[in-house]
């Protein structure tokens, strides 16, 4: 059972996955239309890519600040971070730890773990492929849900306009944290997991 | 002829898994069994009773609660006599206000637009499969419903509800408007119908149609 179906000359179009003869590679799909490659082109060089841009922003998005809480007059921009520790002083624990989950500690997980899947393909770590499976899944699904705190502002901007007692604006921080998390989505997108088996079927005819 | 000759010549007596590449000879799915690929595990087939019918309803309810989601209320704040509602379009409409552009433009996309999108073309798309009508563009709608599949995030918006709610319980009363129900209601139905939908099916299906 271990081989592929592009050694056996079959490729399938990654829209509608249709089956095709390797001889259609980078013609229109007969189904979909949609160009049939035999992988995604150039996967590993766009996935680097995009999760190096996604790391450059998680850095203004986490040290600029988010939004703004106006009460009376008074009150600071405040960071991500001082947003969570806020929530803590209130005794929020329970909603404290769903936005720090959501806004720090998924993306930072989603980076290592597209860096574990990229150096897969590279290095040929190709033990525990299944797990490798998993992993991919997890961040490709996870990826979304780092936008709830860009809806947070956007919701709270929207109905805490009370004049002087009480105002939320957002600041330029939302805008380098939805522009990581968006290129986050996408590096996942990029990334063809066809090619760690790749890798470990040529491992395995190297070492049997 | 080799191996290889053999199996290029009949691509479609095949699936490929689209995860790990493994060839397997194809095979009839009953209803409401699932295939998974022997070597990755990742899911191939999920062959649903009445798909389409399934996804014509769901898409067509989603359509009608898409309407009071948008336009009435979601939230209502009120702190010593002073009140403000929010919808959906005011929180784009905020972060336009705050001068943050590309965000609201993001939120405009991921919480208006592509629901929308999803929901009219798999309207369109399932009502011409159920009644057999070779129309136009229906490999485009499929293909595009795919793509904006996962760029409609109301679920994660209604997270974010939530954490606005909990975030506000101290400074003001937070009531809940229609449109938080009819929001709840479209999400249930923009799940349901991505859960129902046998994509293998619609491909076949449109790929019959298109032959005609």
């Amino acid at each position: 059972m271990q081989h592929s179906a592009l050694t056996r000359g079959i490729i399938i179009c990654h829209r509608c996955e249709k089956p095709a003869s390797i001889k259609q590679d980078g013609q229109p799909c007969p189904r979909c239309g949609t160009h049939i490659h035999r992988r995604k082109r150039h996967s590993v060089a766009y996935t680097w890519a995009l999760l190096l841009a996604s790391m450059i922003m998680l850095i203004p998005a986490n040290l600029l600040p988010i939004m703004t809480f106006k009460s009376l007059g008074k009150g600071d921009p405040a960071t991500i971070m001082q947003g969570v520790l806020q929530l803590l002083e209130h005794d929020m624990l329970g909603i404290a730890l769903v936005v720090l989950t959501a806004s720090i500690i998924i993306p930072v997980m989603k980076v290592i773990g597209l860096i574990i899947l990229l150096l897969t393909v590279q290095l040929g770590w190709t033990t525990n492929v299944r797990q490798k499976m998993l992993m991919y899944h997890f961040v490709e699904w996870i990826g979304r849900w780092s936008m709830l705190d860009i809806f947070v502002v956007a919701i709270l901007a929207a109905i805490v306009q009370l004049g002087n007692l009480a105002s939320v604006t957002g600041n330029t921080g939302a805008t380098a944290f939805a522009a990581a998390v968006i290129f986050t989505m996408l590096a996942a997108n990029c990334f063809d997991t066809r090619l760690i088996w790749d890798k470990h079927l040529e491992q395995l005819e190297v070492f049997p | 002829m080799t191996d290889r000759d053999l199996a290029s010549t009949q691509p479609g007596k095949f699936w490929v898994c689209p995860e790990c590449d493994l060839l397997m000879n194809r095979r009839a799915i009953p209803n409401r069994h699932e295939a998974h690929c022997p070597r990755c595990q990742s899911l191939i087939v999920s062959s649903k009773r009445h798909s389409i019918e399934w996804t014509l309803a769901l898409a067509l309810a989603g359509l009608i609660l898409f309407f009071p989601a948008n336009l009435f209320p979601i939230l209502t704040l009120t702190t010593l006599g002073l009140s403000q509602s929010e919808t959906i379009f005011m929180s784009v409409t905020a972060l336009y206000d705050s001068h943050l552009f590309a965000v609201s433009a993001l939120v405009l996309m991921s919480a208006i637009v592509v629901p929308l999108m999803k929901l009219l073309l798999m309207a369109y798309l399932s009502g011409c499969l159920l009644f057999h009508k070779p129309a136009p563009l229906l490999s485009w709608a499929m293909r595009s419903y795919q793509q904006l599949d996962s760029w409609g995030m109301l679920e994660i918006y209604m997270l974010g509800i939530l954490v606005s709610i909990v975030k506000l319980v101290d400074v003001a009363d937070v009531t809940p408007g229609i449109g938080l129900y009819s929001l709840a209601g479209l999400i249930i139905v923009t799940l349901l119908t991505s859960t129902q939908l046998d994509r293998h099916r619609f491909w076949r299906r449109i790929e019959q149609l298109e032959r005609r």
